[in-house]
């Protein structure tokens, strides 16, 4: 290649001024971006991806800078240029794209407005005509009612939408280079699918070089053609897309891929390898190879001195000592193991039958504040029946609002029933957690979503644990301090965290903290809502691993509610996918992701992005965006967006339930025959 | 929009009825008697319990609240069977007073006393002249067999006369003690009530509260008026250039000047403020002398140092809002964004950075219109401005009871009603809440 | 190093936080400015007797009226002859008693009107934040003015005065925090313990409230001291010998012209102290929020 890349980064370092000195946020990271090229930059959070990509605008904020290295932009420094001409580039030549779409556009000026300055800046474009490119922008984008979105304000759109609105904005002047910040990281997976397909059209059109920057391996595989892993502030490993996933060398990238549940892979067929420890602060990185305290083949001489970028084959370079020894070997298979045996059917623990748990709308006219007119619902879980065994695990999938949260919350008594009827171990639980007596309390716990908030931030983790095993009365009172350093190892962590605050520990190590809470109590139940979605992905499998042996060890029937189906495929033995506050597909785990399937599933199905990049994809694509809840279509609820609507059959009658066999049941309207051949 | 207006204008409602109750009950339960406080220390049992029915001060909690609120003349009609009106008498061209009359079938304007033994009615003539009457045939007999007569006195009240037991009424004037024998036996005094005007009777000034405080409420609102021309501008403008300059030497300097100036009380300002200018430099009065029925304008000077006063806590108030709202807006995503599109400074700080930033200090200021009016009852006490705040502050001092209460709702008024007023332009100015 | 000694002899979770808000308060050099300027007041008033030559009251020098400063009085003397410094001294108890004091009975108030209004929510919601709200429409002053008016002057109901009007303000903002914090999943899994509703208030959104209910404690001290200057400048303040400094401005503003001493001290007074309270308040908030 000897065109001159449109970005070429040269040992860049970036630092920060702090109250406690210097500190490197980026050190020695190289890449080049050619024209029509997409450069994924991968790594969990806190591994400067972003402070790479704002260093290439110079926006570091007062106190940061780049400390050493070269910004090359189509062969001319950025370095040391002055602010006037860089706000020249931005914008034109150089383009952005964020991770929050709602805040990254401006809550008070129209859409058009925000649109056209661009083009009024860069172009010197008079407002009309630069309103009519603008309207030509969002064509591009494929934004429905594009005349009416220019007149709104970012608040009216969804998410979706507002991203496509930054992409737009991003593509006005047709940069050279556009950056794009985790772009979809805030977006629901189908929509995220059909985001991803429109920078991969974009760049097919307009070949823009593209700084692409992700946590997720899996979107990167789908839209980049090479990839840097950062790791605290370091490349660790850099090559071409296909080199990258058919032979990860360094051991980061490595205990990435092997941390990943996949999504074709049913439970219990595969380990999880977590990789142990968190990245480290900026201000504590080791002298020595910054990955060597965590990694498993660590030696002696890591810790001496940084190793330098080798290459193991042509354009794959990979910075560890050993590289060309792990080079050699691929990643193991042997995490793969065979099924467990299936099992006789084993009781059932909670039954609950045509669920229904309704939210009262505010009154938005006058006359509603006057009582005259009817009060308006909510359906956020509208007539929903699941039944959870023994030892096994319900998956509930679904997207943002499709009412799976507020099923586990209404289940476990946070929320109050409208409708139906929960039967839990025989107990009649169809009241809220305030009128259920104790005994019941204990049996159905709860682990929650956000590592940031299950834990008191007032008292030690000991402490929080011991509670629970006081009220219980689990254990004789001289007996709790054993006792929770006994959860406490179950969970992985040792005593040493019994005196820690929450403050203190990772996200990773609070989840696991709110596991070891939940099973204090011995419960025959545990409700997990999106237990490791808010977790990097090295930590994940470590809580669904810890989850996987609380229920082998005490046979705990569990309900795992996620938005990510490899990890429900990798923790369910039956899935229930949920739309609109309603199932439109439950069964065995295996029956699920496997034909037939409802459309709904076929679309999320097809949306999951793969780390592989070598994989073909059915392109099934949802448009549109969720109706309401609280006034739901008519007909099949799903028949706004099913790209296989049956005009005057879906949107009139309620779909039939069509039963496959060995319990999976379908909730549609296509003959069973279609429904075999939806599924990618 | 409608909707929103609406709902605030039902809590306003509500909000103002619990504030009526509030003040009628703190005068209410103030230990130390009215009438004694009229009367002096060394008024008899009698006297006081004379004046005490006089005021209607014996009558139950719930009716006195209903009437002070909703005045009394629609029950008077119900006692007398005839209704009553409200005129206003002129006597040369300074004094006016206010009497009560009933209108009886012709359309007259009457009243009554008790001459001797007899009922006289009262009849006002065209040219204010009265017309006495013998009004014998207007008894009544109740039910234990005894004549009596409801009916419009001489002293804004409808009394209820009953016939050869007249009671003793004492009466106060600057003469001393009258002593009037076959007198009413029951008092309601006549009012329309707080919400139609009437504000009662001032104890302190001998007049009608409403005659007295229509002027200072017109002074007050022209001191706060200025009050906030002076300091809105002056302190957005500070707060803006503090908050565009973040960290830098301008701003820590504007940002203690505003702590300094927020956190220094009223009543020091002022004082300060009057050894600078008045007693040094000797160029502004430092105390206000204006005659009653003069406008504050008409002298300006005068107004300099109560305006300045006022001001100077809020410009430090202000100060601090519009500085932490701009940064905050500086730093959020979207002026990234702008600022990544290449925006020059001056674009992005006039197209993304003030309009967002101005919001919270609108509804801020607005709310702050409490803290102003309390300032100003500061500022007059200190400069002696003939200004509401001046007329509370003298009220409570002398425990005027129906001054205090109608000067206290009346600036309750004044502030919720600039609150409601500021909600609405801020939802106007802020579009998520206009299009939700 | 006193500070090590003595956070050694804490446990280990209180040696922490000690730790923790020594470091938030000593790196704010606004926050360490006030906290000089309220603890000279504080030493002042403790050591009054100590810093006084004279009572502030009974002694009362016919022979020196209206002096301007000098050896024998620091600050002068007032119309009565009285010693401005001691009276400033003394003055400094009153309103560094009655200004934390008032302020914790409107936190008493406000946290028992604002947690179950949060918690709760629905009707009994409602009925707290009207009648709130109708407590707020009041311009601050002229809620103590007429309550003071109602109750008379005095110490006690200077207190009654400043944490009524206080309260409301203190029960919204533990309202907004409660239905910020009754959302976090630490409050479920409360529930999910089987906690009964005093407990979890008590226990889980209390203790989480603390950094802005500290925060905003300072502040009002701040405005109490601001507020019991502001009464005992209207006269509505403590009744006469007492040594307050409302009430010395009060006396002296009248005669200003001929005797600046008295006014220009406890103004100053006054001044300083809200000063002082709120650069500690407004220092520490904005560590604690960088600290964040």
């Amino acid at each position: 290649m000897n065109e001159v890349p449109i970005l070429s980064v040269k040992d860049l370092a970036v630092s920060y001024k702090t109250r406690k000195g210097q500190v490197d946020a980026v050190r020695d990271v190289s890449f080049d971006i050619c024209e029509g090229e997409n450069l994924g930059l991968v790594g969990e959070s806190g591994c400067g991806k972003s402070t790479v990509a704002f260093s290439i605008v110079n926006f570091l904020g007062p106190n940061g800078f780049v400390s050493n290295g070269q910004i090359l932009f189509k062969g001319q420094e950025l370095r040391g240029r002055s602010e006037e001409e860089l706000r020249k580039l931005r914008g034109a030549d150089i383009a952005m794209v964020y991770q929050e779409p709602m805040s990254a556009l401006n809550p008070s000026m129209m859409i058009r407005d925000q649109l056209a300055e661009s083009l009024v800046i860069h172009r010197g474009m008079k407002r009309e005509d630069a309103y009519r490119e603008c309207e030509e922008a969002l064509h591009r984008v494929y934004m429905p009612d594009v005349e009416g979105v220019m007149k709104r304000y970012s608040f009216q759109l969804s998410g979706g939408q507002q991203q496509r609105v930054l992409i737009a904005m991003a593509m006005l002047n047709n940069p050279a280079l556009l950056i794009m910040d985790e772009p979809t990281t805030a977006l629901d997976v189908t929509v995220e699918a059909a985001v991803l397909d429109l920078i991969a059209e974009l760049k097919q059109k307009y070949r823009t070089a593209t700084l692409y920057i992700s946590h997720n391996l899996g979107v990167v595989a789908r839209v980049s053609d090479k990839v840097a892993v950062m790791y605290a502030g370091e490349v660790v490993e850099y090559a071409t897309t296909k080199d990258i996933y058919a032979r990860p060398t360094h051991p980061y990238t490595k205990g990435l891929m092997r941390c990943l549940p996949d999504v074709d892979a049913p439970k219990g067929t595969r380990v999880l390898v977590p990789i142990p420890g968190r990245v480290p602060s900026p201000d504590q990185v080791p002298a020595g190879c910054i990955f060597a305290p965590r990694c498993e083949h660590r030696k002696d001489t890591c810790d001496v001195g940084r190793p330098q970028l080798l290459e193991v084959a042509t354009g794959h370079l990979v910075r560890c000592s050993s590289a060309m020894e792990w080079y050699a070997q691929p990643i193991d298979a042997a995490h793969r193991i065979p099924p467990p045996p299936s099992r006789e059917a084993p009781p059932v623990v909670l039954d609950a039958e045509s669920v229904k748990t309704y939210y009262p709308v505010p009154f938005k006219t006058v006359k509603g504040l006057f009582g005259m007119e009817k009060r308006r619902y909510v359906r956020a879980v509208d007539d929903v029946s699941v039944t959870v065994q023994r030892g096994r695990t319900l998956g509930i999938v679904g997207e943002s609002g499709c009412g799976k949260s507020t099923l586990a919350k209404t289940i476990v008594g946070l929320e109050p029933l409208r409708g139906g009827k929960v039967d839990f171990l025989g107990i009649d639980v169809t009241k809220p957690i305030q009128k259920r007596s104790l005994s019941t309390i204990r049996e159905l716990q709860m682990v929650f979503q956000d590592p940031n908030g299950t834990l008191n931030p007032s008292y030690s983790v000991g402490d929080q644990i011991a509670e629970s095993l006081k009220r219980f009365r689990t254990v004789p009172s001289g007996e709790v301090y054993g006792e929770v350093v006994r959860l406490l190892r179950a969970v992985k962590l040792n005593e040493n965290y019994y005196h820690r605050l929450p403050r203190q520990m990772s996200g990773g190590e609070k989840q696991r903290v709110g596991i070891a809470r939940a099973i204090a109590s011995n419960p025959a139940m545990v409700v997990c809502d999106e237990p490791v979605s808010a977790l990097d992905v090295s930590v994940q499998a470590a809580v669904l691993n810890v989850l996987v042996e609380v229920q082998q060890q005490h046979d705990t029937a569990m309900i795992l509610i996620s938005h990510d189906l490899s990890a429900v495929r990798f923790f369910s033995d039956d899935v229930a996918v949920m739309y609109l506050g309603r199932i439109v597909e439950i069964g065995p785990c295996e029956a699920i992701y496997s034909p037939p399937s409802h459309p709904y599933t076929a679309a999320l199905l097809a949306a999951v992005p793969r780390p592989d990049p070598t994989l073909e994809q059915k392109n099934i694509r949802l448009s549109g965006v969720v109706p309401s809840a609280v006034n739901p279509p008519s007909g099949c609820r799903f028949h706004t967006r099913c790209p296989f609507v049956m005009k005057g059959v879906c949107d009139v009658e309620e779909p039939p339930v069509q039963d496959i066999g060995n319990g999976h049941k379908i909730v549609c309207h296509l003959p069973t025959e279609q429904l075999y051949h939806l599924n990618p | 929009m409608a909707l929103y207006i609406i709902r605030r204008l039902l809590t306003l409602l509500l909000t103002m009825i619990i504030v009526s109750i509030v003040v009628f009950a703190v005068v209410e339960i103030a230990p130390g008697n009215v009438a004694r406080n009229i009367l002096g220390a060394y008024a008899t049992p009698e006297q006081e319990k004379s004046m005490e029915n006089q005021l209607g001060l014996d009558r139950p909690v719930t009716a006195r609240y209903i009437n002070w609120l909703l005045g009394s003349d629609w029950q008077a009609r119900g006692a007398m069977g005839m209704p009553v009106r409200e005129i206003v008498v002129e006597q040369g061209t300074q004094a006016r007073y206010r009497q009560w009359w009933a209108v009886d079938e012709q359309g007259n304007l009457v009243q009554w006393k008790i001459a001797g033994q007899d009922l006289v009615k009262l009849i006002r003539q065209a040219d204010g002249s009265v017309l006495e009457v013998p009004d014998n045939e207007a008894w009544k007999e109740g039910p234990d067999g005894e004549q009596f007569f409801w009916g419009v006195d001489t002293g804004n009240r409808i009394a209820k006369w009953v016939k050869g037991q007249g009671g003793v009424e004492y009466r106060l004037e600057y003469s001393g003690w009258i002593e009037t024998a076959g007198s009413p036996v029951d008092y309601i005094p006549l009012s329309k009530g707080l919400v139609r005007g009437d504000m009662g009777l001032s104890l302190q000034y001998k007049r009608p509260v409403a005659d007295v405080i229509g002027r200072r409420i017109q002074n007050s609102l022209t001191l706060a008026m200025l009050a906030f021309l002076v300091a809105i501008p002056v302190g957005v403008l500070l707060g803006l250039l503090a908050g565009l300059n973040g960290g830098k030497k301008l701003d820590r300097v504007l940002t203690l000047g505003g702590l300094v100036t927020a956190a220094t009380p009223d009543f020091a300002a002022g004082i300060f403020l009057v050894m600078i200018f008045a007693m040094w430099l000797k160029i502004l009065p430092g105390a206000t002398v204006y005659t009653d029925a003069s406008s504050v304008l008409s002298k300006p000077s005068m107004l300099v140092l109560p305006v300045l006063t006022a001001s100077l806590v809020e410009v430090g108030y202000i100060l601090r809002i519009t500085r932490a709202s701009v940064l905050e807006v500086m730093s959020a995503a979207y002026v990234r964004t702008a600022i990544l599109k290449g925006l020059p400074r001056r674009k992005m700080v006039f197209g993304h950075v003030l309009r967002n930033s101005l919001m919270a200090p609108v509804t801020v200021i607005m709310l702050h219109v409490n803290w102003l009016i309390g300032g100003l009852v500061v500022v007059e006490a200190v400069f002696g401005f003939p200004g509401l705040g001046n007329f509370i502050l003298n009220a409570a001092l002398y425990k005027d009871v129906f001054a205090i209460e109608a000067g206290a709702m009346v600036l309750v008024v004044l502030a919720v009603v600039s609150q409601l007023v500021a909600d609405i332009i801020y939802s106007y100015l802020n579009p998520r809440i206009r299009y939700s | 190093m006193t500070a090590a000694t003595q956070t050694a002899i804490l446990p280990p979770r209180r040696r922490q936080r000690f730790a923790d808000s020594m470091r938030v308060v000593l790196s704010s050099r606004v926050a360490v400015v006030g906290l000089v300027i309220v603890l000279f007041w504080v030493v002042v008033a403790i050591g009054a007797p100590v810093f006084t030559k004279y009572d502030p009251s009974k002694d009362q020098d016919y022979k020196a009226l209206d002096q301007a400063p000098s050896a024998q009085h620091f600050l002068g003397t007032d119309h009565l002859g009285r010693d401005v410094w001691s009276r400033v001294a003394y003055g400094a108890r009153t309103i560094l008693l009655l200004g934390p004091l008032s302020v914790a009975v409107a936190f008493l108030i406000g946290m028992a009107l604002g947690l179950p209004a949060g918690y709760y929510g629905g009707w009994l919601d409602e009925v707290i934040m009207r009648l709130l709200d109708a407590l707020m429409a009041f311009p601050t002053i002229l809620l103590y003015m007429i309550i003071i008016s109602a109750l008379g002057a005095s110490p006690v109901n200077v207190v009654i005065a400043i944490s009524v009007g206080g309260a409301p303000g203190i029960a919204r903002l533990v309202r907004a925090l409660t239905l910020d914090i009754r959302t976090r999943e630490y409050v479920s899994a409360a529930k999910l313990r089987g906690d009964s509703a005093a407990r979890i208030m008590a226990r889980e959104i209390l203790p989480n409230c603390r950094g802005p209910l500290i925060v905003d404690f300072l502040l009002r001290v701040g405005y109490a001291a601001f507020y019991i200057g502001t009464l005992g400048f209207l006269g509505l303040g403590l009744p006469p010998p007492t040594p307050d400094w409302g009430g010395m401005v009060q006396e002296g503003h009248a005669r200003m012209m001929a005797n600046p001493w008295p006014v220009l001290a406890a103004t100053g007074a006054i001044v300083t102290l809200v000063i002082g309270l709120n650069l500690f308040a407004d220092g520490l908030r904005e560590e604690t929020m960088r600290y964040q």
